[in-house]
Parts: C-alpha cells; structure tokens; sequence
C-alpha cells in the first residue's frame, strides 16, 4: 500500500481512536487501516520508510493505543489463564510472550495483562475478552476481567539510545544489562504512573509503556521533548513490523 | 530521596507511595459494638516507637504493610497483607450461617 493510499483513511472515521490522533493530524501521520484498528502508518519524511526503520533503530516514539489489550484479576488468575493454553510467567513483574506473538505480563501473584501482537497475528486478545464475556458465571467469580483498552494508552520506546532517555525521566534503572528482555518496571515516568515492559524487536531494544490514557498527550509530549538531544522522533507501525518481522 | 522497599516492586522513590494510616485488626462485624467501631475506624494509637502501617505503591496499586520505627523513621521491615490475612473477608461473609 503506498503512503497516498493510506493517507485517506482518517483516524476519525475509526470507531476506537488514539488518544493521541490529534498530535498525529499534526504531524501529517499517514494512517492504515487493519481489521478494526487504524494505526499510524508513518510520517511524512524525506525518504522512504528506511529512513523511518533507522529512527526506530536509534530512537524513535510510537503509538500503539488501537491495539487491542485487555487484563484479568482475581485469586485463580494465573491457573485459569494456564488452563486456556497460555504460557504464564512465574515471577510477578515479568513478561512472557506466547507461540502466538501476543505478550502476557503479570503485573502481581494474582493480576495478568495481555497484550496483541505488532503483527496482528493473533486473535489471543479478542479470544480471551470474548471467553470473559460468555464464560462470565462458569469460571470461578473472583476471577474479573479488566479491559485496558480505555483506560491505559499504549506507546513504545524503540532504538538503541531508548535507556538514554529513561534515564532523565524515571527513577528506575532500565540499561540493557539490568532490565532485560521480559522485565517490567510498574514506576513513575515523568510524573506520571506507567508500566514499562522491555520487550525487544529482535536486535532492536523496545520498551512498551502503558500509562493514563487521560494523559496521553501530556506523556507523548514529555517524550518527545526528552529525546530531542537524541534526534528521536515518532515512527509509524510499519517501521516496528518491519523490526519484528526481521529475523 | 527516601527510598522504601515495596514487597511487589522491590526499591523505590518514596515519591511513589502513599502512606494509608496504621494498621489494626479488622474487628469481627458480627459482634463488634460501635463504640469499638467507632475506635477502628476514627480513632488512632500514634504510638512512639515501633507501629504497623498501611502503605501503597500508587503505580501498581499494590497495598502492603510497613514495620517503622516512627522514633528514628526507620523502616524495620514490609510485607504482604497475607502475613496478617489468612482468609478472605468475602468468604467469611458468604459462609453460610449454621442453625443452633
């Protein structure tokens, strides 16, 4: 699909739309559709989206908000989760990704989130929302589902200088070698409350936050300002596809 | 910065807490009278010393409890609330009621 293409499809004419659609319209953001979701495709830049994947390699800033994610909780949690085929991390704070691409994070003994994969491969998300709703009165009823999908926006941190930029805004210490693949930092960033999940596209290090959605412009604009110094900048979906898929 | 050790999170700035008040057994509702009621939920020991207290790591939500040395502003240790809550407040309501 070139970049006219998918400049029609307006972010407003989805029924679910980013929280940060507004700075994205400012930005001349080339948008997609797929499935249900339209999702930034990339931005207006001289080049061709390489330009875009070497962003996303030192440091780029992307929006993931219209992908789907959802989250249960309640005593029971993990083992019904283990019970429906998924692989559940053992360690509180600590992510597993599944044969399927989709990421389960477990937040506490008793509280999982899950998140769809950049691929959009699987249905894992909309399975289990969907099992939620039918299953409601047959599995055990402390066990509750927590959709995530209005109430936390989605962002990643890409590129090799990403650990740069944490480190003028959270208190943690996220550098390779002591936040590694499948950590999860639950901190403030920013000022503001976030879950950080270190979740690499292959050789690129990539960092999932989830925070407020009612500040996502604020913390999108934190980010940016941050990593000004660093030449980073906002990439579209298809630049980290293109990382994730690469083998 | 103070740092404060959450059970879940490990270290943090204790910018990331709030503090919850002290800590003292739930009294059973069943039988408790609302003087002593009124002494659980209004009324606090503010002793010098050694105290329990609630806390919470706003990110995660995660309530825990905090042994300080409010003296010296020592925190001795923390913990889960399961140390202290060895059954559910839910099931001990639903249970149901046996006849005399």
């Amino acid at each position: 699909m070139t970049k006219q293409e998918t400049n029609i499809i307006a972010p407003t004419l989805a029924t679910r739309r980013s929280p940060l659609y507004r700075r994205h319209l400012q930005y001349q953001a080339h948008f997609k559709q797929v499935g249900d979701n339209i999702v930034v495709d990339s931005y207006p830049n001289e080049g061709a989206i390489n330009d875009e994947i070497e962003i996303a390699k030192s440091m780029g800033l992307c929006d993931l908000s219209t992908l789907d994610r959802t989250g249960f909780k309640g005593v029971g949690t993990p083992q019904w989760l283990a019970s429906q085929s998924f692989k559940v991390p053992v360690l509180a704070n600590t992510a597993e990704e599944q044969s399927s691409q989709s990421l389960l994070i477990k937040l506490s003994a008793q509280e999982i989130l899950v998140l769809s994969d950049l691929l959009f491969l699987s249905e894992d998300v909309k399975r289990l929302y969907q099992k939620a709703v039918e299953n409601h009165q047959s599995y055990d009823q402390q066990i509750y589902n927590l959709p995530r999908n209005d109430s936390h926006c989605w962002l990643a941190v890409t590129g090799i200088n990403a650990t740069e930029l944490f480190s003028k805004l959270c208190a943690v210490d996220l550098r390779s070698h002591k936040f590694v693949q499948g950590a999860v930092a639950q901190t403030s960033l920013a000022k503001t409350n976030a879950i950080i999940i270190r979740h690499d596209l292959n050789k690129t290090p990539c960092f999932y936050i989830l925070s407020d959605i009612s500040g996502a412009e604020f913390l999108w604009d934190c980010l940016l300002d941050a990593m000004s110094e660093f030449h980073g900048a906002p990439v579209g979906l298809s630049a980290l596809q293109t990382l994730a898929s690469n083998q | 910065m103070k740092l404060l050790s959450c059970p879940l999170n490990g270290l943090r700035n204790i910018s990331e807490f709030t503090y919850g008040g002290e800590y003292h057994p739930t009294p059973d509702h069943q039988t408790t009278s609302s003087r002593d009621w009124a002494e659980h939920v209004f009324f606090h020991d503010n002793t010098a010393g050694i105290v329990i207290e609630w806390w919470c790591h706003t990110p995660s939500s995660f309530w825990f409890l905090a042994e300080r040395n409010t003296l010296t502003d020592e925190v001795v240790r923390t913990f889960t609330p399961d140390e202290l809550y060895t059954k559910s407040i839910i099931q001990h309501e639903t249970k149901p009621e046996t006849t005399p």
